[in-house]
């Protein structure tokens, strides 16, 4: 039975239901931008929620923003961008065969995600403190008005969804530095490398959108 | 016969790429603090927001090497099902003579 198989194609790699290498990698890039478009529509939830409140109260989403500091919006941002550069520059070495540098690559997109993951935790903390929390908990009497407490439940439902998709990513880093110090990579299969890496795009991609409608707002 | 053909980004590109994000969002922020009137801001910010995305999805996500583009139909699928489930919603939420009580 598999004879046929060792015939067309002599990868250990390969899965006996594929054509061969090829066939497999494309098949679980599309799998991944499947279900990146369902994550699209996951967060399509909370986006649709903010468009109808914001249409509804402009003027508050406007004074509630005001509050959020555009500059720790900025520098996360700048942050995400970061790890995508590590995380394509991580795929790159591993198509010339640089285990390497992959592995270190990963390393450093693993530590922008928690330096991200660090910079969120000091916003929330900072903005409880003043009695700034979701929903019916909301304390904060320095915005008067009264509907401020809908803005600031949408941020931090979208900024938390987005934050526990952020430490995914850091699981899955951590993961394939684990399968890369084991040498399981090379530049013939590097499949979970790079449908990772889409995924982790996908997480900056959705941090794009966040800052204007979070921060920027005003 | 499984000759490897995936696209390798040089890594210049992908320096390059980032630097411009950077400088986008240092640019969005910049805007943020100008406080231009009420619908310019948001189609500055949304404008620069989509500039930065498309960059992310072509050059990182590898969309603009594809060459099988039906990836490219299941992404543009996606977008085109988020904005009919936004955009049918809003033709509800637009029109109400009252906003829902409680809110």
């Amino acid at each position: 039975m598999s004879q046929v198989n060792v015939a067309t194609e002599n990868k250990s790699f390969v899965q006996h239901h594929f054509v061969d290498a090829e066939q497999q990698f494309d098949t679980a890039k599309l799998g991944m931008w499947i279900f990146l478009v369902t994550e699209i529509l996951f967060f399509g939830g909370l986006f649709c929620a903010y468009v109808v409140f914001r249409s509804w109260y402009p003027q508050t989403f406007m004074a509630a923003s005001g509050h959020l500091d555009k500059i720790l919006g900025g520098a996360d941002t700048v942050d995400l961008i970061c790890s995508s550069v590590t995380m394509a520059l991580a795929i790159h070495y591993i198509q010339v065969g640089k285990e390497k540098l992959t592995f270190i690559l990963l390393g450093i997109t693993f530590l922008f995600g928690a330096a991200f993951i660090g910079s969120h935790l000091y916003e929330w903390l900072d903005e409880m403190s003043v009695g700034i929390y979701p929903g019916s908990a909301y304390a904060f009497k320095g915005i008067s008005d009264p509907h401020a407490y809908v803005f600031f439940t949408l941020y931090y439902l979208m900024t938390g969804l987005h934050g526990i998709h952020v430490l995914v990513g850091m699981g899955l880093m951590a993961w394939l530095m684990v399968k890369t110090k084991r040498g399981r990579f090379s530049s013939e299969y590097y499949t979970p490398i790079e449908i990772t890496g889409l995924y982790w795009h996908f997480v900056d991609l959705i941090w794009i959108f966040l800052l204007p409608l979070l921060y920027l707002v005003d | 016969m499984s000759e490897q053909h995936h696209h390798i980004v040089p890594v210049k590109t992908l320096i390059t790429i980032g630097a411009i994000l950077v400088f986008l969002t240092i640019l969005t922020v910049f805007f943020g603090y100008l406080h231009l009137p009420s619908p310019y801001n948001a189609i500055v910010a949304i404008g620069i927001a989509i500039i930065k995305s498309s960059l992310v999805v072509m050059f990182f996500m590898n969309l603009y090497w594809e060459h099988r583009r039906f990836n490219i139909m299941v992404f543009l699928a996606g977008l085109v099902f988020l904005s009919i489930f936004i955009g049918l919603t809003m033709l509800d939420t637009m029109y109400r003579s009252h906003i829902v009580p409680g809110f």
